[in-house]
């Protein structure tokens, strides 16, 4: 029997707040243990949560940024669970009226097709402590440690839309870009401010059926995500071929041995609202004000990006998944550079280069202007490519200007065919074998007499003049 | 014989000047004052001392009442088992006594001592600093002889607080005095409250309404047919907030840890296991019962709670007040069950469930009546202390 998959994600987002969700509490998990804690996030008795403006606002941002429907009322309620790292036995969240509903991601699925996912609903919640387990000589102790106690999160909750871990990826690829756009959160796997949990059941191909699904947690990348939707997909149909029953579960990854394990079940109940919140009812214009805060979502500029300034698509989504590329691309265009040479020497020669020296884009001194100013040199034919990109490790290092640079080096380029003739002439001396094959049609040949030349000229000839001159002068002599 | 304190307060008198300067107030031990034990009447509390103020404690001080110190409360001041609310001020050690009000507490510790005993507004007095176990149902009640001191008190600690976010945003009770003329205000008589009375009880709260009529009000009769569900369904509503609630008190970072676990988890079974009495846990029982199992229970009776709400807010627009029996059916002897602290507070309770203002008014010293209690819509607190302020004076052969 062929079976397919029918796939939801669950995905937690760490919001990049200043505070905790509902104290003053400085938003720092990673900081010494304990010491961003109050009464309020250690659940003391008699503390009440405040809910944070900034964690509202950066919420909401991020549900507008994926076409989610902010509601006018959602509440939060009390979310029992019985665990050390909750000492409080519940945790705050929106289990009942959540902030937004609705919203979707467009993706591509291995097909080359493109696919829609939907979002069922987005809610707050707040983190919970951490647990360290340690040793005090050979007992073993368990530490809590509250920094992360009160940390804003939201939860997005997707439609079973996903068939395969392809999916799964690049869905979670077009979240962490579209979310970082908004500025709600880095959304980094690795660093958990972006967390998984996949829910996994599987169906014999062409059904309908509704299947017990499994959920798998504890992926610290997007590869494992896709990896352990991929191992758990195997499992089950091996287990439902060999006449097992799937139970409801939850599985943990394990990123060595590549495989999903059980794991002890949490004892959870369902959801009472907590009073000590007030409800939050956000009015129209409040929506609207945050919506104009919303910056350009990546789909949107991608095809203004074909559209105004005639790149290819991948082009287009590749420039506008990264925001401070987007930016760095369009001040670019913005000093007269022509689009497809800024795409071109920004994706193929300053990213790399950027990050080759561990910098960032936005704080390199290679500003727009000075790399646009190098840009225009090499479109005015006044440098060649080569020369280009000399100058620019030489703009890592040096404050002074590419022309400044271009005019102290050397790095001129030369296009007056009176000084070039005679190193051509030495050149097609030397070069007799290369003569005779550029003569019988060999295009390679015509190559490497242009990379003679420009090495005679250290560099400097323009290879247009050259090619222009060779052309001419092998012609005569034939 | 145990004192009636659990706590007393360190200081002898409270800083001169302010409104409530010279006001002796007793609180209850689940009210945080920022240094003293704060146990709510609970083991699962044992030894913690609040890190800071609660609202009302703060106001108080600021207005220059001494606070005394805190009485025996039962735990989480559920019921009054091992409550000795109201003994201070017949002890005539306080003036005023604030006593949380879950299921009508503050009214039926107040009728014990034939004084006054008053339920505030729910959301009109900040809940920071208050240890809870039902949050949408508690408040803190005031008891004292004197209507005036409560209203004083009042005056100090309702409003805006920006240290509890739950409190609505609405316009301010102005607690200024104010006149009551009998002749315009009319009082309901909810017909269905008094099915539960016995012949006797009868009798007295119809002298009761007597004396209404002698001071000059008129007197209609109001049917709420439901009256009977507002114990049941702050039965099941408030347990399951409280088996929710009750989790963050967990016996772990203070309070009883139970010795002898294997494990963690051992560990935190144990404890809660030794931290709560014998009511609480049936209370807790009871309302993780409705949670897990019957959850769709607690759905409707939060859906008949908002019926409820509603057939209130409808009496309360044909008469100005209501009135309505207060019945301490105590249990005698053996621990109170369940069962027992809902029959004893079911008259008090419908207060808790709706939010509205209650205030119980004790009998007259010659009266052959009960004391009874005064309920108004909700924020209507500032008229309905008048209203008890001016059948006092009528009694004392005032106006």
């Amino acid at each position: 029997m062929e079976f397919e998959a029918v796939i939801g994600l669950e995905i937690h987002v760490e919001l990049n707040c200043a505070t905790k969700m509902f104290c003053d509490c400085p938003n720092r998990p990673g900081d010494e243990p304990n010491v961003n804690t109050c009464p309020t996030c250690l659940w003391f008795p008699g503390a009440m949560p405040r809910l944070s403006q900034e964690a509202l606002e950066k919420a909401s941002l991020l549900c507008l940024g994926l076409g989610a429907e902010l509601q006018p009322r959602s509440a939060f309620d009390q979310k029992v669970y019985y665990y050390p790292d909750l000492p409080k036995g519940y945790q705050l969240s929106q289990a009942h009226l959540p902030l937004s509903r609705g919203g979707a991601i467009d993706i591509v699925d291995e097909g080359g097709n493109p696919k829609t996912i939907r979002i069922h609903h987005i809610h707050m919640e707040e983190d919970v402590a951490r647990l360290v387990h340690e040793m005090e000589g050979r007992l073993p102790i368990s530490l809590v440690d509250f920094n992360r106690a009160g940390v804003p999160l939201v939860e997005i909750v997707t439609e079973p839309d996903f068939r395969a871990p392809h999916e799964a990826m690049e869905f979670l690829k077009a979240l962490r870009t579209q979310v970082r756009s908004v500025g709600s959160s880095e959304c980094s796997m690795e660093n958990g401010t972006m967390r998984v949990d996949a829910n996994i059941s599987i169906r014999p191909r062409g059904t309908t059926q509704m299947s017990t699904k499994v959920e798998v947690k504890n992926m610290n990348s997007i590869r494992h995500v896709a990896d352990a939707i991929a191992y758990e997909i195997s499992r089950q149909s091996a287990a439902v071929q060999a006449g097992e029953t799937v139970i409801l579960h939850t599985r943990l990854w394990d990123t060595d041995k590549k495989v999903t394990l059980p794991m002890r079940a949490k004892f959870e109940g369902p959801c009472v609202p907590d009073p000590a919140v007030p409800v939050i009812e956000l009015s129209r214009d409040w929506i609207e004000k945050m919506r104009a805060r919303l910056p350009e979502m990546p789909a949107a500029m991608a095809e203004r990006f074909v559209t105004q300034h005639g790149l290819t698509g991948e082009e287009a989504m590749l420039l506008s998944s990264d925001p401070e590329v987007a930016g760095y691309f369009e001040a670019l265009v913005g000093q007269g550079i022509a689009p497809r040479t800024a795409t071109h020497w920004l994706t193929t020669q300053l990213i790399p280069a950027v990050r080759d020296r561990r910098q960032e884009l936005s704080s390199s001194p290679v500003t727009p202007v000075r790399f646009a100013a190098l840009l225009k040199m090499l479109s005015q034919d006044e440098i060649n490519a080569n020369a280009a990109r000399e100058v620019l490790v030489q703009l890592f290092d040096s404050d002074e200007t590419p022309e400044a640079i271009v005019s102290a080096r050397g790095f001129g380029q030369v296009s007056d065919p009176n000084a070039l003739d005679s190193l051509i002439d030495e050149v097609l001396g030397a070069q007799p074998a290369a003569v005779a094959d550029v003569r019988s049609g060999c295009g390679k040949a015509m190559g490497f007499l242009i990379g003679q030349v420009m090495q005679a000229s250290g560099g400097k000839a323009n290879p247009k003049v050259i090619r222009e001159l060779l052309a001419k002068k092998l012609g005569a002599i034939s | 014989m145990d004192s009636v304190f659990f706590y007393c307060s360190p200081e002898t008198a409270a800083p001169k000047g302010g409104d409530l300067h010279g006001l002796k107030i007793a609180i209850q031990p689940n009210m945080s004052v920022a240094g003293w034990p704060t146990d709510a009447g609970s083991n699962a509390l044992t030894g913690f001392a609040a890190l800071e103020d609660a609202t009302i404690v703060r106001r108080l001080r600021q207005a220059g009442a001494f606070l005394c110190g805190s009485t025996r409360m039962s735990e989480f001041g559920f019921g009054l088992q091992n409550s000795r609310a109201g003994e201070a001020l017949r002890q005539q050690t306080a003036d005023a006594e604030l006593v949380i009000d879950l299921t009508g507490e503050s009214r039926l510790a107040a009728s014990r001592v034939a004084l006054c005993g008053f339920k505030p507004s729910y959301g009109l007095v900040s809940r920071f600093g208050l240890v809870g176990l039902i949050p949408s149902m508690e408040c803190c009640g005031v008891l004292s002889g004197s209507v005036k001191n409560i209203r004083d008190i009042l005056k100090t600690v309702a409003g805006e607080d920006e240290l509890d976010f739950s409190l609505p945003d609405e316009e301010p009770v102005d607690f200024s005095p104010q006149e009551i003329d009998p002749q315009e205000t009319s009082i309901g008589v909810i017909t269905e409250a008094q099915d539960a009375l016995s012949a006797e009880e009868k009798e007295m709260f119809r002298a009761s309404l007597d004396e209404l009529r002698e001071a000059g009000f008129s007197l209609r009769d109001v049917s709420l047919p439901d009256f009977s569900l507002f114990s049941l369904v702050h039965r099941i509503v408030g347990s399951v907030e409280a088996s929710s609630c009750a989790g963050r008190y967990d016996s772990v970072r203070y309070g009883q840890r139970a010795p002898g676990a294997k494990n963690w988890n051992d560990m935190y079974l144990l404890s809660r296991g030794v931290a709560f009495g014998p009511l609480m846990k049936s209370y807790l029982f009871q309302g993780a019962f409705f949670q897990f199992e019957r959850y769709d229970a607690f759905e409707d009776a939060c859906r008949i709670r908002a019926r409820l709400l509603a057939d209130m807010q409808r009496l309360t627009s044909q008469a100005d007040y209501l009135v309505v029996p207060a019945v301490d059916c105590a249990p005698s002897g053996a621990p109170a069950s369940l069962a027992d602290t809902y029959a004893q507070f079911a008259s008090t309770a419908f207060a808790n469930v709706t939010g509205q203002p209650a205030l119980y008014l004790p009998p007259a010293p010659d009266g052959a009546h009960s004391g009874f209690q005064l309920a108004g819509p909700r924020l209507s607190d500032a008229s309905l202390l008048a209203l008890g302020e001016h059948l006092l004076n009528v009694r004392q052969g005032g106006k």
